[in-house]
């Protein structure tokens, strides 16, 4: 990515920038997914046991990511082992603990909250499994397969300033900071808007939970509109993950606040769908590619058990979708 | 339930000149020794089926493991025998998982404050048997049905536990707390000694008494009770503030075992009040006992622990697991049925 040339140009620049952002990420995309692709004949996992364990199944990006993990171990000969802990603290920790009772051949964590996962990562390491994650960034992680979140957060936040011409409140979802790519995202936000005195950032800041997201993103819009009721007195509502976003959105068009924008970050189908609609006042998305993680994380555990060493982070890329290059985005994704 | 339990000895005296005696000593011997028998059947099949099911190490993490739902599943049974156990009027304690979040987020939040760990789990006990206490007024003073006031004070505990937490996962460690997460040379975590301590110290007041006696008494025969001359009110208050005293210990469990206050506490409402409804197969009058509802949530445990040991996709587990406490529970109630 070209973060560092980016950083030496003006305010007009950024914001010209930000509008082909959607299409750098989607050409970057493209390439480096052929080029994973295509090292991966030589792989295999013949008589190995890979652990999968999930926090949770219930979001599009989770389940995707699961679901071609598993697909990847069996693909490449080997036994998944795979727990989904549904969003439970306690039953994840739970599975960890079993999965290090049974010595598999390596674990892999998608997604968690850092805290309450890595003491018993730290105990899969000591005991000799191999651990890597996708989406959190644990000390105790060989490798962690990730989309760049940097790369995410900073085209989110410059689309976003872009799209208000640079001044104005918006309205910020900031409930899981304690999750590694939501804080990366957040503080992206954070250092794009410190450039832009007029744009605010209104406090307090809401918290989207988990679950009924949906349900608690519409309430909670709808009352903050209540309390913001002239038009252009809020410009943009912006969440780290798109499922605040959906809520959000929906609130806007109940209320008739489409002037308002909303930014997330993920791909849902759901939420590319309404950056599609014209009407809609969801502005931009930043779509991961969920599958692909996935399968490259599973490929990394490959390449590791080869005896190969890996890098620190993998990054998949991401396209942001937003108004205009929409259509070409959800194509890309195949899930148009 | 409460009324079954009533008829049971003049069942027994029933069955002297019929001639479905032995039949009813049969039933009733399977009914005494069935849920016992199939916990070992269900261990036996993991034990040659699950490839290292059988381990000492995890034996001792399914111990752990159940060490928080089994805290609270016997502080729910004191309140079950005391209050009696019908599910609509009897005793039940609904803010047993709310409690369990809201201490937990105290301990979390003063640790973060700099408090040490002594002052930290006075106060999380404290906060646990406030909230008992809560409930004891609400039902013993104040008359409301135990369900009601104790779903109403569930409501305000984790009301507070969200002001308290803005529903974040607030982070904790301390040298108590990584004491307690930590495991033995055998690979057994302190939270199953914690557990089996915990069950053996509540067993021991609960069934080998007077005061365990007498809170069986209150819950299976009030009028008896009260012509006894038994403190009715004191003894039910009693049971709610320990049974609010356990939710202040599973608090302090669960910031051990989760390193910190996490969010979703109230999921473990349902399970915790299924293994405490479960215990009673475990007791040979089919009544709430301490040592029925810790196996009652091994069981549960273990279930959980070899499916996954088994590589059942997880999707399954759940509904499995509800499927098996059926089949135990109707297998047991149609016993009991016979036998009156």
């Amino acid at each position: 990515m070209n973060h560092d040339q980016k950083s030496g140009f003006g305010r007009r620049e950024i914001l010209k920038l930000a509008a082909v952002a959607g299409a750098t990420f989607a050409g970057t995309g493209v390439f480096a997914g052929q080029s994973a692709a295509a090292d991966d004949d030589s792989l295999s996992l013949k008589g190995k046991r890979i652990a999968i364990s999930a926090t949770g199944t219930d979001h599009y990006f989770d389940l995707q990511a699961y679901n071609a993990q598993i697909a990847e171990v069996k693909r490449l000969g080997g036994e998944p082992i795979a727990v989904d802990a549904g969003r439970n603290d306690g039953k994840l920790v739970a599975q960890l603990q079993t999965l290090i009772a049974q010595k598999p051949d390596a674990i892999v964590q998608i997604l968690g909250t850092l805290s309450v996962i890595d003491p018993w990562l730290k105990k899969a390491r000591d005991a000799g499994i191999p651990v890597l994650t996708v989406d959190v960034g644990s000390t105790n992680s060989i490798n962690n397969t990730t989309s760049d979140n940097w790369g995410i957060g900073k085209d989110l936040a410059l689309q976003l300033v872009s799209d208000i011409g640079g001044e104005g409140n918006i309205v910020v979802f900031n409930g899981f900071y304690g999750v590694t790519p939501c804080a990366i995202r957040y503080d992206q936000l954070v250092n794009v808007v410190k450039y832009f005195p007029k744009v605010k950032i209104i406090q307090p800041e809401l918290r989207d939970v988990i679950p009924n997201t949906v349900q608690d993103a519409f309430t909670q819009i709808t009352a903050i509109l209540n309390k913001y009721p002239e038009k252009g007195s809020i410009k943009a509502i912006w969440s780290a993950w798109d499922i605040p976003q959906l809520g959000a959105t929906q609130a806007l068009a109940a209320a008739g606040r489409t002037e308002i924008r909303t930014y997330g970050v993920d791909g849902s189908p759901e939420v590319l769908q309404l950056v599609a609609d014209p009407n809609s006042p969801a502005g931009a998305d930043a779509a991961q590619q969920p599958a692909e993680i996935g399968r490259t994380a599973i490929r990394n555990v490959a390449k590791l058990l080869a005896g190969q060493t890996l890098p620190r982070e993998t990054y998949v890329p991401a396209l942001l979708a937003n108004k205009t290059n929409v259509a070409e985005v959800t194509k890309k994704l195949g899930i148009g | 339930m409460s009324v079954d339990i009533q008829f049971a000895p003049a069942a027994d005296l029933a069955t002297k000149e019929t001639p479905i005696r032995s039949a009813g000593n049969v039933a009733a011997t399977a009914l005494r020794f069935g849920s016992l028998i199939a916990f070992a059947v269900i261990l036996a099949v993991f034990s040659l089926t699950a490839p290292y099911f059988l381990s000492i190490g995890n034996i001792g993490n399914v111990l752990g493991q159940s060490a928080i739902s089994g805290v609270l599943a016997i502080g729910l049974t004191v309140v079950l025998i005391a209050g009696g156990a019908n599910v609509v009027t009897g005793g039940i304690d609904l803010s047993l998982a709310a409690n369990m979040g809201l201490s937990a987020a105290v301990y979390a939040s003063l640790l973060q404050l700099g408090y040490g760990d002594p002052v930290v789990i006075v106060a999380t006990l404290l906060v646990g048997l406030a909230i008992g206490a809560v409930n004891a007024a609400a039902v013993v003073l104040a008359g409301i049905v135990p369900l009601l006031a104790t779903l109403a004070v569930m409501n305000i505990v984790a009301g507070l536990e969200l002001v308290l937490t803005q529903n974040t996962v607030l982070p904790a460690s301390s040298d108590f707390l990584t004491a307690l997460s930590a495991s033995d040379g055998f690979g057994i975590p302190v939270l199953a000694y914690v557990l089996l301590g915990f069950a053996a110290v509540a067993a021991v007041i609960v069934q080998n008494t007077p005061l365990g006696l007498r809170l069986y008494a209150v819950g299976e025969f009030p009028d008896a009770a009260r012509a006894a001359g038994l403190p009715l009110k004191r003894l039910l208050a009693g049971a709610f503030v320990a049974s609010g005293l356990c939710g202040g210990i599973a608090g302090i469990l669960s910031v051990s075992y989760l390193s910190g206050s996490t969010t979703g506490s109230g999921e473990m409402l349902l399970p915790v009040v299924i293994t405490a409804l479960l215990g009673s197969v475990f007791s040979r009058r089919l009544v709430p006992t301490i040592t029925g509802t810790l196996l009652s949530a091994l069981l549960v445990g273990f279930l959980v622990n070899g499916f996954q040991l088994l590589n059942l996709p997880s999707t399954l587990v759940s509904g499995i697991q509800g499927l098996l406490i059926l089949i135990v529970v109707s297998a047991t109630t149609l016993l009991r049925k016979r036998e009156i």
